[in-house]
C-alpha cells in the first residue's frame, strides 16, 4: 500500500474490540493499490477513483477490518 | 480468684456449645433446604443472563425500526409491522414419513423468504435492492434474538415454577454459549447496516475475481453465473447476486447447469467459510471433498443429489472463522487467505481436470458488499 493512510473514523465493532474498516482500490493497468477508509456505499468490484499513478479507472478489490492499534 | 476462673471457664463453654448448635443447625438447613438455596443461586445467575439477552433483543428491534424509518421514509409507522414480524413462525413439515421432506422444507422456506421480501419491499417502496436486502437481514437477526430470549425465558420460568434444579442447571451450563451467539448476532447489525462484507462473504469474494469481465446471467433466484476460459478449461463461476445481502440458491443453480443446460461438468469446486474449532486460527484454509454449504440443508441436498447422479466430483475449500467473525465485518486475517485459496483452486483445476473439461466454481456465502 503506497498511498498515505488517513486515520479513518472508528467503524464497526465486534465484541469488545474496535475495528477500522478499509477499502482497497486497485488499478488494473499498473497494479497500484490504494488503501482508504471505508465509506458507506463501497462494495467489492465497484469502480473507484482514478489511479494516482497512471490515471486509469480503479476498482475496489477488497474491504476488510483491522483492529484499532492503541497509541502508547 | 477461683470464682473468676470458674466464670471464664463457663463463658468458654457457652461459646463452644453455641457454635455447636449453629453448626448443627446449618447442617440441618443445608440438608433440608440445600437444593432450594442452589436453585436460588443458579436462578439468579440465569436471570442476569436473561436480562442481557433482553437488552440485546430490544436493541436489535430498535435498530430494525430505525433502519426502516431512516431508509424508506416508510408509509406510516413500521413498528407494529416489525413487531408482528418478530413473532413470525415457520412451521416445519412433519417428519414421521421423511421421504421427500427436503422438497417440503425447501418449499416452506422459499415461501417464507418470498413473503418477508415482499413485505419489506412494501414497507420500503422506494429503496434500492441492497437496502431491502439489508432490512431483510436485520429483521432476521432481530427475530432470532427475539426467539432466543423467549426460549431461555421459557425454561427459566419453568425451572423456577417447578423448582427444578436439574432444569436450571442445564440452562446455566449452556448460557455462556447462548450469550456468545446472541452477542455475535447483535454485533452483526452494525456491519449489515453499513453494507460491509461479512466473514461469510469470503466465498463470493473469491468467486467474484473470476467473474469481473465476463457477462453475467441469472441461473437461479438471486444467483448469477459467468462462463469464461481458464487454462484451457471452460469455467462456470457462480455466486449470489451482490452487493446485496443475498445467499442465493446455489443448489438450484448447480442442478440447472447440469440438468437443464446439459453441461457435462467434470468437477465442482465449492469455496465457503467454515466454523473453526476453538484453538484453530482464523483464516486457516482446509481442503476437502463434499458439498461445502451450510444453511438448513436443502441446497446441500440438491448438490449431493445431482453430483452423485451424474458422478461429478465435488471438491471443497474452507476458510476457518468463528461464528462472530462469520457474521460481522470481514477481518484482514480472512482476506489474507485469498491468495492461498486461489492457488488451491488453480492446483485443483490443473490436477483433477484436463484441457477441454468443464469446471464449476461456486462461491458460497452471504454476498453483502461483494459485487461481481
Ligand atoms: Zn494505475
Amino acid at each position: 500500500m503506497s498511498s498515505p493512510q488517513p486515520s479513518p473514523p472508528q467503524q464497526g465493532t465486534s465484541g469488545k474490540a474496535k475495528f477500522n474498516v478499509y477499502t482497497i482500490e486497485e488499478c488494473p493497468a499498473c497494479g497500484q493499490k490504494t488503501k482508504r477508509a471505508f465509506q458507506v456505499g463501497d462494495y467489492i468490484t465497484k469502480d473507484g477513483a482514478n489511479c494516482s499513478k497512471c490515471g486509469n479507472a480503479t476498482k475496489i478489490t477488497l474491504i476488510y477490518a483491522e483492529p484499532v492499534v492503541k497509541a502508547k | 480468684m477461683p470464682a473468676l476462673t470458674n466464670m471464664s471457664l463457663q463463658f468458654g463453654n457457652n461459646v463452644s456449645s453455641l457454635l455447636n448448635i449453629v453448626w448443627l443447625l446449618s447442617f440441618f438447613v443445608f440438608i433440608v433446604y440445600g437444593q432450594r438455596i442452589q436453585v436460588y443461586i443458579v436462578g439468579n445467575d440465569i436471570s442476569r443472563a436473561l436480562n442481557k439477552l433482553k437488552l440485546m433483543k430490544d436493541r436489535s428491534r430498535k435498530e430494525a425500526v430505525d433502519y426502516f424509518n431512516g431508509t424508506g421514509k416508510a408509509s406510516g409507522d413500521p413498528t407494529t409491522r416489525i413487531d408482528e414480524f418478530l413473532e413470525y413462525v415457520t412451521i416445519m413439515p412433519v417428519d414421521l414419513d421423511p421421504q421427500g421432506i427436503v422438497g417440503k422444507i425447501e418449499h416452506i422456506t422459499e415461501t417464507r423468504d418470498e413473503r418477508v421480501r415482499s413485505e419489506v419491499r412494501k414497507m420500503l417502496p422506494s429503496a434500492e435492492p441492497i437496502k431491502v436486502s439489508v432490512a431483510e437481514n436485520i429483521l432476521e437477526i432481530a427475530s432470532s434474538l427475539n426467539m432466543i430470549h423467549k426460549i431461555v425465558r421459557h425454561y427459566y420460568l419453568l425451572g423456577k415454577k417447578t423448582n427444578s434444579y436439574i432444569l436450571l442447571v442445564q440452562l446455566q451450563m449452556i448460557m455462556p454459549q447462548v450469550l456468545m451467539e446472541a452477542d455475535a448476532l447483535i454485533n452483526a447489525v452494525d456491519t449489515f447496516k453499513l453494507g460491509q462484507p461479512v466473514g461469510d462473504g469470503i466465498g463470493p469474494i473469491i468467486a467474484s475475481k473470476y467473474m469481473l469481465t465476463a457477462p453475467k446471467q441469472v441461473v437461479a433466484k438471486d444467483t448469477v453465473m459467468t462462463v469464461s476460459e481458464y487454462k484451457g478449461r471452460t469455467l462456470y463461476v457462480l455466486k449470489a447476486e451482490g452487493p446485496m445481502g443475498y445467499v442465493g440458491e446455489p443448489g438450484v443453480a448447480i442442478q440447472r447447469v447440469i440438468e437443464e443446460m446439459n453441461v457435462p461438468l467434470n468437477a465442482i469446486i465449492m469455496v465457503d467459510a467454515a466454523l473453526k474449532l476453538e484453538g484453530e486460527k482464523t483464516g486457516d484454509v482446509a481442503e476437502g471433498i463434499g458439498a461445502a454449504i451450510g444453511g438448513i440443508g436443502t441446497d446441500k441436498f440438491r448438490i449431493e443429489e445431482v453430483s452423485s447422479k451424474h458422478k461429478v466430483p465435488v471438491y471443497a475449500i474452507l476458510v476457518k472463522q468463528s461464528i462472530l467473525e462469520a457474521i460481522t465485518v470481514m477481518r484482514k486475517e480472512i482476506t489474507d487467505a485469498s491468495d492461498r485459496v486461489h492457488t488451491l483452486i488453480g492446483n485443483l483445476i490443473e490436477e483433477k481436470t484436463k484441457e477441454g473439461d468443464k469446471v464449476l466454481l461456486a462461491g458460497i456465502g452471504n454476498t453483502l458488499g461483494v459485487g461481481q
